[in-house]
């Protein structure tokens, strides 16, 4: 057993932090954050150069792909950075997309131009009921000839506002008894005609949107993999993209744990630092834990990623256990800064924020224990 | 990272699971069962002979001294396997006297108390507890003088489990009254049979365990481990190498409700078909999931060559909070009134085991170092923050 990361992977994590304490600071947060876009394309482009778009995407479309853990490393300091940005839209979940459902020409259209950082993507897959699950795809994708004609509206979509390709779930066949058989994917050009964006104005940061299609018509050679057969696919893409997603948030369990400590360690009250008194040190072994076990549970699920293995079952052990525990790590985290914790001057709240978005996202504690529940045969 | 298991341990494990489930009989898990996976009953030491004659009750010792020179992931899997199969799987002379005599005492004490150890032959209670010193164990008095030829010891021991039924007292005992706390400890090993030494069983909710008492008591001057005074540094050494808290019982207590889950009908449906049981369900088999990599983190580590102090802190307080309380108060919820039922009930369900291992929750947070003491040291240790 090797709990560690690899010597390279190491030299990985070390480029990938260096980078990001510079360019990712209290104060480019919060421009990122307030920008309409979102992101900096400056640190994009660097972000770019440095191959890092391409960690998922193999050598034969200009990628860098080695492991699925050297993503998880990158993810995690990005977490630890608080990055904001449409990086896991783009080279997570809308890579991962193209890689699983994505036929040649179309993996051989885009993924190179992900690789260099001219074209971002999004997922477009709940509606109206918020969940990942096959009946709330009400989305129609009508065949007309070789085309389909797409109406409907998505929402919650991630980084819609500035994707090139939006990736689109859609119902192809409402005849079928069971929900799952009839649901087909679809890549969309962004400016598409019918399509409109219109982002949602949430409290974490998060820059989702409602994507709204009126009569959008899609040439045949949109559909991505087999017609009302997408289901399985967009489960593997869902479990993976969940461990992807818990590196982000392990990341940020660290860096709150790290900001509770070293504040606990100077910050002086009844003439002593307040880290000497046991109630503030029990938060801090509180924190601890959670931070190892949500560590632990997303390399381990990773590895079997890597290794071939199984892994539904531990994605979403690892996903059900993050989303929590991150969300009381960070409350843990206010609780030792106390009332400076709450000031937009701190970072604590961008932790809080995007803990809460990361919680949402692709299931929350509770549609992922379901998912285990399932994996047990329950 | 790489979370398998080198073939080599995994070999070894096989075997040794193989051998537990041959040689447990209904007989021995029924002793167990009646002494809390202690070990001291005749079924029990009936087995550990037989298992320890391969080797596998000491993997990680030196051959010379009755181990076999194995891995601690070996050892930590083995421990595993064993609370899970419900068979004596709590030593203390395999995981706490023995390491700090390897560590510390004379080659002589090693020849002399290492093998039989090893070989299951003797057990040992654990004397460290006192009415006055429990989370502060530095302020315990029983006193030891030295009379030239002896030590002569006096006062009283508490919470002594396996006391009824060890061989050997592991002492410790104040050795010289006037130096700093710290500075005037030593250990003592002391034969049970000792004139003197009174047993008074203390009875628990869960576990039996025992009040020792000592009346002029004279040990032989070679029990002495180690060096003199030096006991509380031994005591901190062990802590950090021997903490080691397995919870198979608890992964085959939730199997046991899981069973049950699948089993029960209620108002027309399995409860495992209840959302709520399903989320609860999911939660434990999270929570136990949790513990592994927890628990597998502290071999790793030594095998490693670090030293694992405020990790093993964590495996603690997940293992016994989140897993021992949790999860057993979790399956109390899911088998509604059954859950309360005495395994001699008629109406007991198979998943009796659950209020068993329900009561010992209770314990778990509490033996071997509190569950505050346990955040005392990840605070001071392992994230450097100051005591008070």
């Amino acid at each position: 057993m090797d709990y560690n990361l690899s010597e390279d992977q190491a030299i990985l994590k070390d480029e990938f932090q260096k980078l990001l304490a510079k360019e990712c600071t209290s104060d480019t947060i919060r421009e990122m954050m307030a920008s309409e876009k979102g992101y900096s394309e400056l640190l994009w482009q660097k972000m770019a150069e440095l191959g890092w778009m391409g960690l998922l995407i193999p050598e034969a479309y200009d990628g860098a792909y080695e492991s699925f853990i050297d993503m998880l490393v990158l993810l995690y300091e990005m977490g630890y950075a608080c990055l904001p940005g449409p990086f896991f839209s783009t080279a997570v979940v809308g890579t991962l997309t193209l890689l699983e459902a994505g036929n040649e020409a179309q993996k051989k259209t885009i993924l190179p131009k992900v690789a260099t950082g001219e074209h971002l993507l999004a997922l477009a897959w709940t509606e109206s009921t918020g969940t990942y699950t096959p009946k709330g795809i009400q989305m129609k994708a009508e065949q007309d000839g070789d085309d389909f004609i797409l109406n409907g509206t998505k929402l919650f979509v991630p980084d819609a506002h500035v994707a090139d390709t939006i990736f689109c779930v859609a119902r192809t066949d409402e005849s079928k008894e069971a929900p799952e058989k009839g649901v087909s994917l679809f890549a969309v050009d962004a400016d598409s005609e019918g399509l409109s964006i219109h982002p949602h104005k949430t409290f974490t940061g998060e820059k989702l949107s409602e994507v709204a299609f009126d009569q959008v018509r899609l040439p045949g050679t949109a559909l991505m993999g087999p017609l009302n057969q997408a289901w399985p696919i967009l489960q593997k893409i869902l479990m993976t993209a969940v461990v992807a997603k818990s590196a982000d948030m392990s990341g940020g369990a660290q860096k709150v744990l790290e900001m509770a400590v070293s504040h606990a360690k100077v910050r002086e009250q009844f003439d002593r630092p307040i880290g000497s008194f046991q109630a503030v040190q029990h938060h801090c072994a509180n924190m601890v834990i959670e931070a190892d076990v949500s560590r632990f549970m997303t390399y381990h699920a990773g590895w079997r990623i890597d290794e071939g293995l199984d892994f539904t079952k531990e994605a979403a052990m690892c996903k059900a256990w993050v989303s929590e525990s991150y969300r009381r790590l960070v409350l843990l985290g206010h609780q030792v800064l106390g009332g400076i914790s709450f000031t937009l001057e701190e970072d604590m709240h961008l932790y809080t924020y995007r803990a809460k978005g990361a919680e949402l996202f692709f299931g929350d504690a509770d549609f992922h224990r379901e998912m285990v529940a399932r994996s047990m045969n329950l | 990272m790489d979370f398998s298991i080198s073939t080599e341990d995994l070999e070894i494990f096989q075997e040794v699971r193989l051998f537990i489930q041959k040689e447990t009989t209904p007989e021995l898990l029924k002793e167990a069962h009646g002494c809390e996976m202690i070990y001291g009953g005749p079924e029990s030491r009936k087995f550990i002979k037989k298992f320890a004659a391969n080797g596998w009750l000491t993997p990680t010792w030196p051959e010379e001294y009755g181990g076999m020179g194995a891995s601690e992931m070996l050892t930590y899997m083995i421990r595993e396997e064993m609370t899970y199969a419900g068979v004596p799987s709590f030593f203390a002379g395999a995981h706490f006297t023995g390491p700090t005599i390897l560590r510390n005492a004379s080659e002589e004490m090693k020849k002399k108390w290492l093998p039989p150890i090893a070989r299951g032959e003797i057990e040992f209670a654990m004397g460290y507890s006192e009415p006055d010193a429990g989370s502060d164990m530095l302020s315990l008095k029983m006193k030891a003088e030295d009379k030239g030829d002896h030590w002569l010891v006096n006062g009283q021991k508490t919470f002594n489990t396996h006391a009824h039924v060890a061989d050997y007292h592991w002492l410790a005992v104040r050795t010289d009254p006037d130096a700093p706390k710290h500075k005037g400890i030593s250990l003592l090993i002391v034969d049970m049979k000792s004139p003197g030494i009174s047993v008074q069983p203390m009875n628990t909710l869960i576990a039996k365990t025992n009040d020792v008492f000592y009346d002029n008591v004279k040990v032989p001057k070679e029990n002495l481990v180690g060096e003199v005074n030096k006991g509380y540094q031994y005591l901190l050494g062990a802590l950090n190498f021997e903490r080691m808290f397995p919870f198979g019982h608890y992964r085959k207590c939730y199997e046991s409700v899981v069973e049950f889950s699948r089993n029960t009908i209620v108002d027309g449906a399995p409860l495992s078909k209840s959302p709520t049981v399903r989320q609860k369900l999911a939660d434990m088999a999270i929570d136990l999931e949790a513990a592994r990599l927890l628990y597998y983190h502290l071999p790793y580590l030594l095998d490693s060559g670090k030293v694992p102090s405020y990790q093993t802190s964590m495996e603690k307080i997940f293992m016994s909070e989140r897993v021992a309380r949790k999860l057993t108060q979790s399956a109390m919820e899911i088998m509604g009134p059954y859950g309360q039922l005495d395994e001699h009930d008629k109406w007991a369900p198979s998943a009796n085991l659950v209020n068993y291992y329900f009561r010992w929750g209770i314990l778990e947070t509490i033996y071997g170092g509190t569950s505050e003491i346990q955040r005392n040291i990840i605070a001071q240790r392992g994230l450097g923050l100051p005591r008070d």
